[in-house]
């Protein structure tokens, strides 16, 4: 371009005003011309040197001023062309960043909807629980459906298989629930996870602005949306550490890490809208120094900021303690028990109700009820915790299907050690089962197993089996008044072997009806049965002989239906009567003990247990309930309506935590024997004739629990 | 009795319905075959087949403990009948010659395992047509057990019989279903009963004529 003006300024041509010359483009010669270009770039005519006005009137040829514009012109053009391209460029960003912020909305929309699923789905479970626990349904405020009911079904799949992550989602928003049930208003739940965020050094922005930058302006400006903004600046920032904890699937150690710099990030940003958000919070605890909550807190701040501070230190302490050692139960150490945080054992509903009425009377100062609620969040955290962290430690599922009775299955025996059952019907046989010898099935989810031994003896039905503690002899009570004692054969014989007439040892006679229970005693080697005929009968049981002794002879108790050892103290068994009675019984001095407060409108009783441990007796009732009697004075602890239909059968598990029972109704029931609620349940074998599951049973050692049915099947669970 | 058995009928679509059925007749009169024996109206005729193989093989277990004390491996050394046959267990992946009692123990555990078996039996409401056949081969093992002990435990077959008539009941099945041949029918039921109906007939014709 200079080039050019200094060959436009280059005037050896003639002093032309306005016209260049035609020669004027060619002129090179002009040194001087360097300064002038300029001053003919910058107007025409404008002369400040001499030589400038030497130039200034060199000519301006028309091609000279031509070639100006039109290289200007090219000039221009490229610019615009750039321009564009960089348009383009932006516009495509722009758009980019539009898809990009769709798909952030849609993400938070699907988590919103699967918060609220999982909100339903515990409302669901909380109200089945205490339906069971109660017998009434649970009234809670609101149980209205999500709107997205046909995904539901999905989603309580899913939240099956993603039940580890979640059960951490489900407390925390049964936290938020109970809080709101107690009276917390979004808008202190707002300040106080912010408060929290601070604490734990995630936000680094709260601090700062709580000094209230902008009080005033923001809070009279936007006050009154302030509180529906909170719900959504919550959603948000419980959706983001949602998102942190689903996109992590393994590591839920770095979850909290994630959070961190999840949030870190949105303070670090230039986003708009982060800021924007952020800023909501902001005001939002402003609007709480201007006293708007509806919780009426005191003017003075401070102590009561610095008693929130504490209870929410503790509550932060009880929750990452309790999230360590839900951290540790998934990594799979048995031992971690809750215990080491000691819980009331009545139930959190309880405390709910205590809470509120703090409320009502207003007294306490708002530390005090946090601290209320921390201890009832905590309780109902560890409780649900504790369900689903057991949930987690022990679903038990269908494993094995043992079929090869022709009728219904009485009773059943584990053998103490193997993964050996033994299965007593009324076929009039017993089968033993090896549960690691399974045969390949094609259709079932469930494996068969073949039956590895066959005992055959009795006359009749067999009613009832038990195993020596050693597993080493059986002994099986049957319809024909005899008890057949067994050598058990070995749990690796073949099926199809000889005949080995030494595995039945002989019988004992004594008996004049059904026996219809039967139980060993390891530590005196002796034997107890019950029996139709109204007695109930001590036998040796390492020599098969006449009885020891013979109780209820005339039979003025009633007939007993069941029969157990008192596991706390072996002297003394407990017998049910078909009148409802139970009596305790002194075996040595041969007397009875203590009559239990049992009355006789409970109808009969088909089962009684005796806990291994503590001093209780359990019983199962034809009147659908499941009774706990206190050993020492007989009164009733505890009574449950425990199924649809009779309870037939219970067994306690041998550490003495779940209590099983089994029900005409079909189903087996687990129960958690602290709280007494049940913790699954599931149907099991088809109805009979009115009959379904006449006995289950725990293993001494391994993780087996089976069930014995009407349909002459009988079921494992692992 | 009447009205239970009338409820049952009208249940009869459910599982073990048959079973339950068969087992009242046979308490209220265990000589009365011909009531055990006929099915009820609309009775599937294999259902039918299949639950009373069920409750044979229930029975027998009767007379399998009876054995057991008579019956000893050193005096029974091999399951036969007549002098003419041998029978082979067949509950080993090669036939074997195992002693009587073994040879009823191990064909009544097979026959429990294969009329069990989720493979051949899966529904007790229907029985598969290709596993009507099994039922053929599991009444010709069972029938050698009866066999086995007429002619070689005589007073135990015949206290048994007289408490149940199941061997009786077993031959009218097995005739009436053709399950089996009538070659295989050694054990001289009918005849007995032609005798009986005769008044102590003067033909005692023993079953020793067929092999």
């Amino acid at each position: 371009m200079l080039d050019l003006f200094g060959i436009l300024g280059g005037g050896n041509g003639p002093a032309m005003d306005e016209h260049a010359g035609p020669g004027v483009f060619f002129n090179n010669n002009n040194s001087s011309s360097s300064s002038s270009p300029l001053l003919q770039a910058g107007g025409r005519g404008a002369a400040a040197d001499s030589d400038g006005g030497e130039a200034g009137r060199a000519q301006y040829s028309i091609p000279g001023i031509l070639h100006f514009l039109q290289h200007e012109w090219a000039r221009f053009e490229v610019e615009r062309a750039q321009w564009e391209v960089e348009r383009a460029e932006l516009q495509a960003q722009v758009a980019f960043l539009h898809g990009e912020r769709k798909g952030q909305e849609n993400l938070k929309k699907d988590l919103v909807r699967r918060i609220k699923m999982l909100e339903y789905a515990l409302k669901q479970e909380r109200a089945k629980y205490h339906k069971l626990k109660y017998g009434t349904e649970l009234n809670l405020g609101e149980m209205k459906a999500p709107s997205f009911d046909s995904e539901e079904a999905n989603e309580k799949e899913t939240s099956g298989s993603l039940n580890n992550q979640l059960s951490w989602k489900q407390g925390r928003q049964l936290l938020r629930q109970y809080l709101q049930e107690v009276g917390y208003t979004d808008t202190i739940l707002d300040v106080k996870s912010q408060r929290v965020k601070a604490l734990l050094g995630l936000a680094g922005d709260g601090t700062g602005d709580r000094s209230g930058q902008e009080p005033l302006l923001n809070g009279t400006d936007t006050a009154p949306k302030g509180l529906s903004d909170s719900s959504s600046v919550l959603e948000a920032f419980f959706i983001e550490s949602a998102a942190a904890e689903f996109s992590d699937e393994d590591d839920e150690e770095d979850s909290e890490g994630k959070e961190k710099t999840i949030v870190d990030s949105r303070t670090v940003s230039d986003d708009p809208d982060a800021e924007e958000a952020l800023k909501d919070f902001d005001f939002l605890s402003n609007t709480e120094d201007m006293d708007t909550s509806p919780e009426s807190r005191s003017a003075g701040d401070g102590t009561d900021w610095e008693k929130d501070r504490q209870a929410w230190d503790v509550d932060q302490g009880l929750i990452t303690k309790l999230k360590e050692q839900y951290r540790k139960e998934r990594k799979g150490k048995k031992g971690v028990k809750i215990e080491a945080i000691t819980f009331p054992p009545s139930s959190g509903k309880a405390f709910i109700i205590g809470t509120e009425e703090a409320m009502e009377t207003g007294e306490l100062g708002l530390g005090e009820l946090a601290g209320l609620t921390v201890a009832n969040e905590a309780d109902n955290l560890a409780y649900d915790i504790s369900n689903n962290k057991d949930a987690l430690r022990k679903t038990w599922n269908p494993k094995f299907t043992l079929r090869s009775h022709f009728d219904g299955i009485r009773g059943l025996a584990f053998h103490p050690v193997e993964p050996v059952l033994i299965t007593a019907s009324e076929d009039h046989t017993l089968k033993m089962w090896n549960l690691q010898k399974t045969t390949p099935a094609k259709k079932n989810a469930s494996l068969d197993v073949e039956p590895i031994y066959t005992f055959r003896a009795h006359r009749g039905a067999v009613l009832c089996v038990v195993m020596s503690n050693t597993g080493e002899q059986c002994y099986s009570g049957g319809l024909d008044g005899t008890i057949q004692c067994w050598n058990t054969p070995s749990p690796n014989i073949d099926p199809y072997d000889s005949y080995q007439p030494s595995v039945l040892r002989g019988a004992l006679c004594g008996h004049t009806d059904a026996v219809w229970g039967l139980v060993h005693s390891s530590a005196h080697q002796r034997l107890l049965s019950c029996s139709a005929d109204g007695t109930v009968r001590l036998w040796n049981a390492s020599n098969p002989q006449a009885a020891l002794a013979v109780f209820n002879e005339n039979k003025d108790l009633g007939l007993p239906s069941s029969v157990d050892l008192v596991c706390s103290d072996p002297a003394y068994m407990v017998t049910s009567f078909n009148n409802g009675r139970i009596g305790l019984f002194n075996m040595e001095t041969r007397q009875q003990v203590l009559n239990m407060e049992s009355t006789v409108e409970s109808g009969n009783i088909n089962k009684v247990l005796s806990h291994p441990t503590l001093p209780i007796t359990i019983t199962a009732q034809e009147d659908r309930h499941i009774k706990f009697y206190d050993n020492n004075t007989g009164k009733l602890i505890h009574s449950m309506v425990a199924h649809l239909d009779a309870v037939t059968s219970l067994a306690v598990d041998p550490n003495g935590l779940y209590l099983m029972s089994g029900s005409h109704d079909c189903s087996i029931r687990l129960w958690n024997l602290e709280n007494k609620t049940c913790i699954q349940e599931f149907t099991a074998h088809r109805k009979k004739f009115d009959e379904s599951i006449h006995d289950v049973a725990f293993h001494p050692s391994k993780c087996y629990i089976a069930s014995a049915g009407a349909d002459s099947l009988a079921k494992v669970f692992v | 009795m009447v009205m239970a058995e009338g409820a049952t009928v009208v249940r009869r679509n459910r599982p073990g319905t048959t079973a339950k059925y068969i087992q009242q007749n046979i308490r209220s009169d265990c000589s009365n075959i011909e009531k055990i024996m006929e099915p009820p109206e609309g009775q599937d005729e294999g259902v039918w087949k299949y639950e009373h193989l069920r409750q044979f093989c229930l029975e027998l277990n009767g007379l399998a403990v009876k054995l057991q004390t008579e019956c000893h491996p050193d005096t029974c050394t091999q399951m036969t009948a007549t002098e003419q046959w041998i029978f082979l267990c067949a509950a080993h992946k090669t036939p074997k010659e195992c002693p009587a009692i073994d040879y009823t123990r191990h064909t009544l555990d097979g026959a429990a395992c294969l009329l069990n078996s989720n493979k051949y039996f899966p529904s007790r409401v229907s029985i598969k047509e290709s596993s009507v056949a099994k039922l053929g081969s599991v009444c010709r093992r069972i029938y050698r057990i009866f066999s086995h002990a007429y002619f070689h435990h005589r007073q135990i077959f015949d206290t048994y019989e007289n408490e149940t008539f199941l061997c009786h009941r077993f031959t009218r099945f097995v005739m009436k279903y053709n399950l089996m041949s009538k070659d295989n029918l050694i054990v001289p039921i009918l005849e007995e009963e032609e005798e009986e109906e005769e008044e102590g007939g003067q033909n005692p014709s023993t079953g020793e004529s067929e092999a």
